[in-house]
Parts: structure tokens; sequence; C-alpha cells
């Protein structure tokens, strides 16, 4: 029996474990909290590798794959949603000396599976008889996934783990005393050699390393290969590290979750030395090395099938964008009575085809849903924060709320902190050990009405303000909190961001009376993943206090001063308003009406007009994927009636479509796409290179909303392509755990990442179709150009194949495609628009 | 023929007969999607359908329940349809049946409408109405049944048609093993129910509930072999509700549907404590019986309440939570509390129910709570001072239901687990900063105290059980100390949770104190050779189909 002596380690090889930690850490993308639960592309860590080299690793550490399996895009092939051209296409495009007959050979069959690098753990449970015992692989998921939770967790226990140590260390603290290894699985040296293990968590990485029988050049593969058999709660830990980098600490709770899951590897080796069969780790190393000989990250087969998918769509969205009759000067409205600025969301482009077909006189635009202002927020009364701003920035500003009169503000908060101290104890007399049983006996009948009411859905209709608990104060307005420790956040930066914010809108001259921000918030009831419907630019939140603060700061005299000094002149006719898009209901609800001038009460109205009747024209075009019935004889009333008890209903596990179904990015001016039917499917970003001499606008499209639908789309691609790794699994099994931290499928298990099933599929078909986004951006080659070279994380998404990057020519219909560092032509020339041409463009839906 | 006659005569029969028999058509209707191709939404529809008729008719039974007031008085009305030998199709109902039916409608509507929208989609929806509504059915049918082999077989069909629930998804290894425990531990339930049911019709020479109570009520000597169907009518209680050590099973069939668990926890696993009070005369005549009941019950309850507080995910909690609930309606039962236990029953059965249905809203709760100002450390003080102020409030709650602690050793009891409860509210009125807090918090414990005397007054006057109990001082003053000893636990672990005393036993309860390792392995012994090669090991990749997201 071995146990982990001090063996003195050489110098190179300490680096070599550190880099090997380093690599293997940073392969894990973080995962946001279920109260602010955004996108994430859970292979961000592997972006600077090509797409088809992180497939193929990705299968050899988990077994699962990154593409559909064959049957899908057979299926796609007998429907005609995939073309013999595109298979072509696609083959050359990758350079595969396959021809297309071959490749349509291959989809009658799986492919083979790859090797997998060998997890110790894995290799007991290959001795064991595990129909009359329980698998090693789970047991150690779940007893490090247990620890992580109770480690984590703030919100469910009220008794907690009484160490103030680390991870690692409570880790071993249990470990050393914990008895269901041996009576649970009759293991009986795990205390023992717990006993022995190292205290810090890297000389545990560095002794274990160097005692077990993996070959020093695979020491990253296996160590990321470790942390993908526990994947959630690396993820959990990847976020605590990102946080902390945000704020420009560090954070090394992955590494001692790494130490925890190497300490088990370590566990099992002794086992698997004490059992007398033949080691099996050589065997698996060895073929592990010959497939990297032969070229492990050739782009496969069924790369090329995916591929194909997608140049299916991108020609017939290609296709459509140069069918529409472009008039280079008119990028500009004569005189539009609205603007509405929406998010770039993919639901926004339903809703702002709607409302556009009302009237000619309606322009709307869009921008990322936090309006660009980089804040957190705490509701008056309440001192924890939460940011409403991208994932991948941190907030500079702070907001909270006021009615404008310190007195008034006062009460509010002694109210609301009054009745959040009376609810945390009447929390705790209903989960106490002692109190339980009393509270049962004399509250417990009282729920017959709770169950009576939810199941009459009468649980309150329409939209639902944000944090309603803390109860509603109707002069509660949103404001930027002064005097943080910084000091005051100095007004002249205060114009200068606002006036960035409009550069970047492209929204700097012609200003309508009435300029709409409109953010955007979901509405669903006993959802634990309601925060993945919500505005993701707004960290998982309503966009609500973004929209009012802005409008707000843009109606500000002093703020339009500031303005006018930098050359943007809004007129005193133009007044901002704040509105929230309900994408659950397709609802406007617009806010400050009372601090509106007299004198647009008119356009306040027929803009009311307008928004109620775009939403009714919104709700007809989504009733049907709702299984809702949306006959014309239905009155508009009751076709929102149905929309509206979706979401206050608390068994519907599809309150709305999210997402759903994402496929491209548009980086253009609205002229370019306004009468064309994107089907939902494309992200909306108003640009004008005309105005953008300077191509700072771009750049900070690229590197920020760019990157968010990145994010989003793979998050969708992932859940879709391999639910069980990246995706959280059937939502009837969801076990909250630690109240915001995730969910468990089940009883148990590792913490589940990602989109339930429920969110992608509608029991029939496949909602969503995993394709990679194409981006479409109408500016110079150049331009673009010089973004991707001066930043390396553009550079990594689209040589790497992460994305699709095409350039429209400004003001042409011209379509070229960024190919390895080069433009090649997709669609030159002008089409006609004529022969019947469908304008509708991405049905090839599954 | 007679019978028949009896039958149409009496309205009452037909209303009580008629939820298991529309819960049948219900289950039918899930059987016509595989078989008939009938549309999933026309099944829902059918068992939306059956389920509303069926609370109906409980409803209306209860009404007319009323209306023959003066024989609930003197005792349950009884119908018979005809019998096979010893097994006869006879039914009853008095107050304690006509509320549980409601309780078993009412949930069985709830659920059904909740599962429509919930299970949309998913391939199983056939297999799912058939087995949900035939559960329903059986449980119904408990309820109302009058013969006892009647009843063990209603309950027999109850397990069994919940296996296929808790088995929804074969390929998840977890809800099989889980299932498989549950399996082996109602079978032993089923075991020594039966034992009990036969001794018991052999003592008293009828398999009749009404006729087996009538005359063990009038035995002046009890028979040694009806002591022991008593402790054995004790035993399969805690299997069935899950009391430790059996209660892993419990614990870990989180694996299938939350509508599910909701069944279960509500309506399922508290039919032991519904066939104590409805057995309550036989119970009553053996002390052994009663004393095995409080001691398990109060242990269970004491130890799954503190395992229940380290959980970390809300589904486990709650199921830890009931099996401290189930836990203390058994003590109720075995210390004659029966008024109680029912109460218990009921409002447990609505409490958990809506917990497990709405536990998706924990993340919402979770968001509340972070904007909570932190608690504030609990000083030994403020707990004893609000300790002997609850008992206090409790001693005012029972004055004005007239119910004294001076005469009565239940009431003291019951003051004692009241007062201990509302202590916690007691004391934050003491380290709350606002008087308005601290008014509104002394308010809602004297409220609490005042509604809990209120409903078990209530219930008295619904379960008049008037028995000639054997002197139970001793059990009453065990279950009080070790309600004490739980109150002086839980305050030294708040005000000290970094001190010896909670660093040493966390650990164990955090561990459930290893009760259920053992067992789950030796149920790995048990495993049935033809259902391990149906289970795919999970830690496979190659599933496709679940694995990407095409077959849900």
């Amino acid at each position: 029996m071995k146990s982990l002596a001090h063996i003195p380690l050489s110098q190179p090889q300490t680096i070599a474990i550190r880099e090997a930690i380093e690599t293997a850490c940073k392969r894990i993308a973080p995962t946001w909290p279920l109260d602010q639960f955004i996108a994430v592309n859970p292979y961000w860590g592997f972006i600077d590798d090509s797409i088809h080299a992180t497939a193929a690793r990705i299968e050899s550490y988990t077994g699962s794959r990154m593409v559909m399996p064959r049957s899908f895009y057979r299926e796609q092939w007998r429907s005609g949603a995939l073309g013999r051209e595109h298979l072509q296409a696609a083959l050359d495009r990758l350079e595969l000396i396959t021809s297309a007959e071959e490749l349509l050979d291959s989809l009658e069959h799986e492919p083979h599976a790859a090797p997998r690098v060998p997890l110790m753990t894995s290799m007991v449970d290959a001795q064991r008889d595990l129909l009359h015992g329980m698998s090693i692989s789970d047991f150690v998921t779940h007893n490090v996934s247990q620890h992580c939770a109770s480690y984590f967790d703030q919100c469910q226990s009220s008794w907690e783990t009484p160490h103030k140590m680390s991870l690692y260390q409570s880790w071993l603290h249990h470990a050393r005393t914990d008895m269901s290894p041996w009576l649970l699985m009759g293991i009986h040296h795990v205390r023992h050699h717990a006993r022995t293990l190292p205290s810090e968590p890297l000389a545990l990485i560095e002794e274990a390393l160097t005692m077990l029988p993996v070959p020093q050049e695979e020491w990253s593969h296996y160590l990321t290969a470790l942390l993908m058999s526990i994947n959630g709660w690396a993820s959990w830990c990847a976020y605590e590290r990102w946080q902390a980098r945000l704020s420009h600490r560090d954070d090394d709770h992955i590494i001692q979750l790494l130490a925890i899951r190497l300490a088990w590897e370590h566990f099992a080796f002794v086992r698997l030395l004490d059992s007398n069969e033949p080691p099996a780790w050589e065997n698996a190393w060895r073929s592990i090395h010959a497939w990297r000989e032969q070229g492990e990250h050739q782009p496969s087969v069924d790369w090329a099938l995916q591929e194909a998918l997608e140049f299916a769509y991108q020609g017939s969205l290609c296709h459509a964008l140069t069918c529409v009759p472009t008039n280079p000067g008119s990028t500009v409205h004569a005189a539009p009575a609205v603007q509405a600025i929406f998010c770039i969301d993919v639901r926004s482009e339903v809703f702002r085809r709607a409302l556009e077909d009302c009237s000619d006189e309606i322009q709307t635009l869009a921008f990322a849903g936090f309006f660009g202002l980089p804040i957190s927020y705490s509701p008056l009364g309440v001192s924890a924060e939460r940011p409403q701003l991208p994932g991948l920035l941190a907030p500079k500003l702070h907001a909270t709320d006021s009615t404008g009169s310190e007195t008034t503000d006062q009460e509010t908060l002694q109210r609301r902190q009054r009745n959040l101290r009376l609810k945390s104890v009447l929390k705790d007399f209903r989960s106490s050990a002692t109190s339980t049983f009393t509270f049962v006996e004399s509250c417990g009948l009282f729920f017959a009405t709770s169950l009576l009411g939810n199941t009459l859905h009468k649980a309150g209709l329409g939209t639902k303000a944000k944090d309603s608990d803390l109860g509603q104060y109707a002069s509660l307005r949103p404001c930027l909190k002064k005097g943080r420790e910084e000091g005051h956040f100095p007004s002249e930066s205060l114009c200068d961001l606002v006036a960035r914010i409009l550069t970047n809108m492209s929204l700097t001259t012609n200003f309508a009376r009435l300029v709409l921000l409109v953010g955007h918030g979901s509405q669903s009831m006993n959802n634990p993943h309601a925060a993945a419907l919500d505005c993701g630019a707004c960290g998982g939140q309503s966009g609500e206090v973004n929209a009012r603060l802005l409008a707000g700061l843009l109606n500000d005299t002093t703020i339009r001063v500031g303005l006018l000094n930098r050359g943007i002149a809004i007129p005193d006719s133009t007044h901002f308003l704040a509105a929230l898009h309900n994408t659950t209901t397709d609802e406007v609800t617009i806010f400050d009406e009372d601090r509106m001038p007299q004198s647009h009460t008119s356009d306040l109205k027929r803009l009311r007009n307008w928004l109620q009747k775009a939403g009714h024209r919104a709700r007809k075009e989504r009733a049907e994927s709702l299984g809702i019935n949306a006959q014309d004889a239905l009155a508009p009333k009751d076709l929102l009636r149905q929309f509206q008890l979706r979401g206050c209903d608390w068994s519907q596990v599809r309150p709305e479509w999210g997402l759903v179904n994402n496929a491209a990015f548009l980086i253009a001016p609205r002229n370019r796409s306004r009468g064309i039917n994107l089907q939902g499917r494309v992200f909306l970003h108003e640009y004008q290179s005309a105005l953008d001499r300077d191509g700072t606008v771009l750049e900070a499209i690229m590197t920020a909303p760019m990157l968010v639908t990145n994010w989003i789309n793979m998050q969708y691609y992932a859940s879709t392509v391999d639910n069980r790794l990246y995706g959280s699994g059937n939502k009837v099994l969801h076990n909250v755990v630690g109240g915001r931290l995730g969910v468990f499928e089940g009883n148990g298990g590792d913490l589940r990442i990602g989109l339930p099933l429920q969110s992608l599929h509608d029991g029939n078909t496949l909602r969503h179709t995993p394709l990679r986004l194409s981006v479409f951006i109408e500016a110079p080659k150049s331009a673009i150009s010089e973004v991707i070279h001066k930043h390396q994380i553009v550079k990594h998404l689209v040589n790497n194949c992460w994305l699709h990057l095409f350039q429209i020519e400004p003001g042409k219909n011209t379509i070229s495609r960024y190919e390895r560092g080069r433009w090649e032509t997709a669609v030159s020339g002008p089409v006609k628009a004529d022969d019947g041409f469908e304008l509708t463009i991405g049905s090839a839906h599954v | 023929m007679t019978n028949l006659l009896q039958l149409w005569q009496s309205q009452t029969a037909m209303l009580l007969c008629a939820p298991p028999v529309l819960y049948l058509l219900g289950c039918v209707a899930g059987q016509l999607v595989p078989a008939h191709g009938l549309s999933i939404h026309k099944a829902w529809s059918m068992a939306r359908v059956a389920s509303s008729g069926a609370l109906l008719f409980s409803l209306a039974s209860g009404i007319d329940a009323i209306f023959h007031a003066p024989s609930l008085v003197r005792g349950p009305l009884l119908f018979s349809l005809g019998a096979f030998g010893q097994c006869r199709l006879s039914f009853r109902l008095d107050t304690i049946e006509a509320l549980m039916l409601l309780l078993v409608t009412f949930l069985g509507w709830v659920i059904v409408n909740y599962s429509r929208a919930y299970m949309a989609g998913d391939p199983k929806q056939p297999r799912y109405i058939h087995k949900l509504m035939l559960t329903l059915a059986a449980v119904s049918l408990l309820v109302v049944t009058n013969n006892l082999l009647l009843f063990l077989a209603a309950w027999v069909l109850t397990s069994l048609s919940l296996h296929g629930l808790l088995t929804l998804y074969p390929d998840r290894r977890l809800a099989v093993i889980a299932a498989h425990k549950k399996f082996l531990a109602s079978r032993l339930g089923d075991l020594t129910l039966l034992c009990g049911f036969v001794l018991l019709g052999s003592q008293t020479g009828s398999l009749e509930m009404d006729e087996v109570l009538h005359r063990s009520a009038g035995l002046h000597t009890i028979s040694f072999p009806l002591h022991v169907a008593a402790v054995l009518l004790a035993i399969s209680a805690m299997i069935k509700c899950a009391q430790l050590p059996l209660h892993g099973w419990l614990i870990q069939v989180m694996e299938a549907p939350t509508p599910v668990s909701a069944l279960l926890h509500a309506g399922v696993v508290n039919l032991g404590g519904f066939m104590l009070i409805r057995l309550a005369p036989v119970i009553n005549t053996t002390p052994a019986a009663q004393r095995l009941l409080v001691v398990a019950g109060c242990l269970t309850a004491v130890i799954s309440s503190l395992v229940m507080t380290t959980r970390i995910s809300i589904k486990v909690h709650l199921a830890w939570s009931t099996c401290a609930q189930m836990g203390f309606m058994l003590m109720e039962c075995g210390l004659g509390l029966y008024a109680l236990a029912l109460l218990h029953l009921l409002a447990h059965s609505l409490y958990k129910a809506h917990a497990f249905l709405g536990s998706g809203g924990m993340v919402h709760q979770a968001k509340l709570k972070s904007m909570m100002p932190p608690r504030p450390a609990l000083s030994l003080p403020a707990a004893i001072v609000g300790g002997c102020g609850g008992l206090l409030a409790a001693a005012f709650g029972a004055h004005l239901w007239w119910l004294h602690p001076s005469t009565d050793a239940d009431t003291l009891f019951c003051i004692t687990i009241v007062g201990l409860a509302v202590a916690g509210i007691l004391a934050a009125v003491l380290t709350a900063r606002s008087i308005a807090v601290s008014m509104i918090l002394s308010a809602a414990a004297l409220g609490v105290c005042v509604l809990y005397f209120g409903c078990e007054r209530l219930f008295q006057q619904v379960q008049p059980l008037a028995f000639v109990t054997h002197p139970r001082h001793a059990v009453l003053v065990f279950a009080a100390v070790c309600f004490v000893l739980l109150y002086m636990v839980q305050i030294i672990i708040r005000a000290y949770p970094l001190g010896r005393f909670a660093t040493a036993l966390y650990p164990w309860f955090y561990a459930g104190l290893y009760l259920d390792e053992l067992f789950t392995r030796g149920t790995f012994r048990l495993w049935p050779a033809n259902q391990i090669s149906q289970v795919k090991h999970r830690r496979d990749a190659a599933q496709p189909f679940e694995a990407r997201g095409v077959s849900l």
C-alpha cells in the first residue's frame, strides 16, 4: 500500500504542475447563480483552440460530443432542409477530402467513440459489480457535490457547516471522520488515508500527480477531465473566480475542488493497487497516445454536417438581406414621430416588426438592454446589491430608488426593513426544528386556500412589478446613488457616459418628439430558471431600472447642456420615456408618465395605441409555438389573457420560448432589415458606419454585444447538443440547491448548469436548431479587420470557428464571408426581389 | 339483492363509491392513449373531469353526512356491496373518513391540474396518467372501506401503483434504487399489517372495522394475541410512515417528478397515521404499542428535524421535514392525542403539497432572503426568556379555549410544545430594535397560540373519541423532555454556531446519523436480477436520446 509520502519534486516538475493546474482551471467556464442566471458560453475556456479540436478533447474528457447525433442530420437531409450544395460547400470550407456521397453514407451510422482519459474512479468501477453495489464514480460525485453545496450554501440550511475552513480543508476534516464510504461502499481505507493527506491543496495536487500513473505530458488533460467529471461545481468555482477577478482579486476555490477530486483519485488508485488485477491505465493511456498521433483535432465528418446546416441557414439569410431595395441615402428617417429603442434580444425582433407595421412614423433601434449603464442596483431599504449589467463587466455606478423627498425615503426604508425583519422571523418559525410542528398544526390548514388559488390561477394576472414583495410605492424612481467611497460621480464623466451611449446607439441627431427606451423582462411563476428569460444584458434582471435611469438622465437639463457641449443637440421638444416589454405577454408598460410634459399627451396616446396593436400582432405570431389557438375570431383581450395565464401558472414549465432558435446577429442600420420577417432568430444592433469614422463604435459592438450574443448562442447550442454536461436536464425533477446556487436533477448528483430540456424541446420537436452564430456587419472590411487584429478574444472567436463572420458592403448588396483572414464574396450584385420570393427566412425549421 | 337494494336506498353510498370509480375511469384514459390512439389532451381532459368529479362527490358525501349527523354521533354509516368470503365490499362514513376523503380528492384535483401543464411534452404521460389515477383510486378506496382485508389490498395497490410513478424514468439508476428501497420497506410493512389484521380478526371474530372496534372496546381482558396485533399495527404504521431507520426511501424519491413527490408526501405517507386514528381503540388496549409509537415517533421527530436543518436542497429538506412530521403525528397517536393527530395529518398534507408543488419558487424566496437584514445573534438569556414567555403565551391560548393545564396533563404537554415553538418569535421580540416590530411579533406569537388551541378544540369536536386510556404520564414526560432537549440543542447551536458542541454534533446530523447507509447497501443484495439488466449505468456516455435532449 502506498501513501502520499513527501517525494521531493524537481523545480521543472513543480512548474509543469502549476501550468497544468492553470490550464485545467482556465478551461472551465463560470455559471451564474439562479437569481442572476445569464447565458454563458460553456466552452469559453477553450476558445483559444479551434472548435474542432475542442470537440475532440471534450469527448476524450467526458465522452460527450459537441455536435448532434447523425440521426438528426439525416432527418434534416430527408426533410430537404439540407441540400447537396450545402454539403459540398461545407466539405470545401473544411478542406476535407471526403466526397459528398461518402458524407451522405456516413449519415446512416453513428461515429466511433474517441478513447477516454482514464480516471482511477472509473477504473475501479470497471472492476466492481455495479449491479450489487453502488458505482464509486456516482458516490464520489455525490460526496463532493454535497460538500460543495453545504460549503457554498447561504440560503437553504439553517445549521451551516460549523467550520470556517477553506473548501478543501473542511472536506479533509470531514473525510477523516466520515464513515459513509465504509458503510455504504464497503471501502475501509478512506478515513485512514485522509489522515495522511497534506492540508494544502497545492501540496496534495503535486504529490498526487507525481504518484499517480499519469504521463507528464497528459497532466493538463487529466486534470481537466477530473474537473469536468464534477463540471457543475467546477463551473460554480469558476464563477467565484470570475467575480473575484472582475474586482481585481483572485480566488482559488477551483483549485481546492480539483484537490478534493484528486484525493478521491488517490483513494481509488490505492484500491486498484490492492486488487490484484493488471493495471488497466496503461492500455488506456496508450490508446489516448495513438489517438493523438492520428491528429485528434482535424475536423471530423460531423463538423461538415453541422457546417452544412449553417450554410443552409446563411444562404437564405444572405438572400433576404440583399433583396432589400437599398437607397444608401436614406439611413435616416424623414421625421419619425416616435423612436423606440429595444434590446438586441431576438425576442425584440418580433415586437419591433409588429410595431413598425403599425405606422411608418415609428422608427425602432436596438441597443444592449442595459442601455450602456454599468450599474449595480439595490432597492431602497435593502443593503444587498445586484449587478444590472452584462456578466463580462464590473459595475462602476450604483443605483437605488428614491421618492425625491428625504423624509419619505426614510419612512419607506424603515417600513421595508421592518417588513423584511418580520418575514425573516416568521420564516424561522416555519422551518426551525422545534417550531415546525406547531407551525403545521396552527397554520397548515390555511394552505388549502393557496392550493385552491394557485390551481384556479388566481395568483394575479398582469405584469408583476419587480421586487413586489418589498411593497410597492408608486412614487419610487431609480436614481444613481451619490457619494460612494470614491466620492461623487462627477457629472462631467456622467455626461461623457451618456454621450457615449447615444453615439453607440447611432442616435445623435434627428430626435423624435418621443423616444422610448424599452427594457425587457419576463413573467413566470415557480420557475427556478426564471432569470434565464429576463434580460441577459441586465445580469438576468428585468431592464426596468436601466431604462428608467437613462430616460431620467436624458431628460435632465444639466445633462442635456453637457451633451450639447459634446456636440449632441437634443431638442427641447424631445422627451425620453422608459418602458418595459414583458416578453411573456408582449405587453409594454410605460413608466414615469407623470414627469412627461403636457404637450406630449396626444403623442403618448397614439403611441399607446400602437403598442397595443403591436402587442396583439406579436402574440398572434407567437401563439402557435406555445400551443395557443389564435383563430382570427378570438378577441385580442382573450388572446392576451391566454398569455397572461401562462405567466402566472405555477405548473407552467414553458412560460415562453426565451431566445430559442437564435442563429444570427445583424449589426447594421435597421433599414437593412426593416420589412423582413427574421422569425425572432436574429439579434439586431443598430449601427451606421457612416457616423462612425474612427471605428470606435464598431470596436465597442464587436468586443461587447458580440461576445454576449456568442455566449447566449453557445449556451443554447451546448444545452441542445450536450444536455447531460451543459444542460440542466428534465425540469420536472429539478431540486433547487442552496436557494440560488443551481439545481440538482433529482435527489443529488452534480450541480446542473445550462438550460433545462423543456426550454429547448416541446415534446415533439426540438425548438432550438443548434447553429453557431452568424454575425453580419454592415461596415467597411478594413474597419472590421482592424478590430479583429486588435482584440485577441475576437480573433479567437472568428478564426477558431466559434462564430461565422460576414460583411455587408455599406449601402450595397454585396456580402463577403471572413475566411481565415481573407474575405470571400458570398453574394454579390443586386438581386431582384421578384419571382414571388418569400421574404421570410430561417423557415428551414426542424 | 338486498344489499343492492340497500345501496340504491342510500345516496350516501353512491356518493362514497363514486371517487374510486371515477379515478379508475381516468386511469383507463391513460391506457387508451397508446392502445387506441386517444390524444394526450383528451386523456388529460378525462383525468381532470374524473378528479373534479371525485372532489364534487366527496364534497357531496360530506354534506350528506352532515344531514345524517344524528347517526354519525352514534357511529358511522355503513354499506355493503357484497362479499367474497371474508373480504366484503363494505364501506363506512363518519367525520374522519369524510374529512380524509375530502383531503384526498382535493389533493388529487390539485395534482392532476398541476401535472397537465407540468408534464406537457413528456413521452411518459400515458403511463403517468394511468399510474397517478390508479394511485388516487386506491387511496380513496382505502379511506372509505370498512373491511380490513380490502383496506390492506387497497394499501398494497397504492404502493404498487406509486412504484410505477417513482420509476417513471427507468433509465435513472438512482430512481430505481430508491423505488426498490421503498418496495422492500413497503412489503415488510404489508407483511406485519397482514399478520396484525389476521390476529385481530381471529381474536374479535370479524374483519369488519366497526365490528372489530366495537368488540375490542367491549373486551374486559385483553388476550395476548390482541396485544401482539396492536404492536404489529403500530410497527406497520411506523414502517409506512418512514420512521427511522427505515426512512431512506422517503428521502431519496426526489428522482420522480415534483407532483409525484407532492402526492407521496401529502397523500400516501400519512396513511399509517390514518390507520392508527381509525383503529385507535385497538391501539389503546396495548400500552406497549403506545409506548413504541411514542418513543419511535418522538425520536424520529427530534432527529429528523435537526437533520432537516443541515440539508442544502429544497426537496431533500422537505423530505426530512415529512419524516419528522410523521414522527410527530405517530407520537401524538401513541400519546392518545388523536384529535391533534388528525389535525396534524390534514394540516401537514395541505402544507406539504403546497411546499412541494411550489418548490421552484425557492429561488424567489432566496432572493428575498438575500435582501433581509442579517439575523441578530441569539443570546442564551434571550432564548430562556423567550421560552418562558412562550409557555405563558401558550397557557393563555389554551385558557382562551377552556383548556385547563392544571387539571389536564395532555394540555400541559401541548402548552410545552407550543410554548417552545413560539419562543423563537418572542426571543426575536427582545432583540428587535423597533417597538412596532416587537408589538407585531408578540401579537403573532399570541396569535399562533390562540390559533393552535382553537384548531385543537375544533378537532376535539370532530374526533370525539373518549377512551379510557391508561395513565400516560411517563410517556408524556418522556416526549416533553425530548422536545425541551431539542429546544436546548437548537439554541446552543444558534448561539454558539462555532462552539465545541455544534462542531461535534454537525457531522453526525449531516450524515443523517449514518442510519440509511447499511440499509441501502443491503438493498443491493436483494436486487431482482431481471430488473438489473434494464438499468443502464448512468456513467456510460452512450445515451444519445436522453443526452441529446430529443427524447423529452
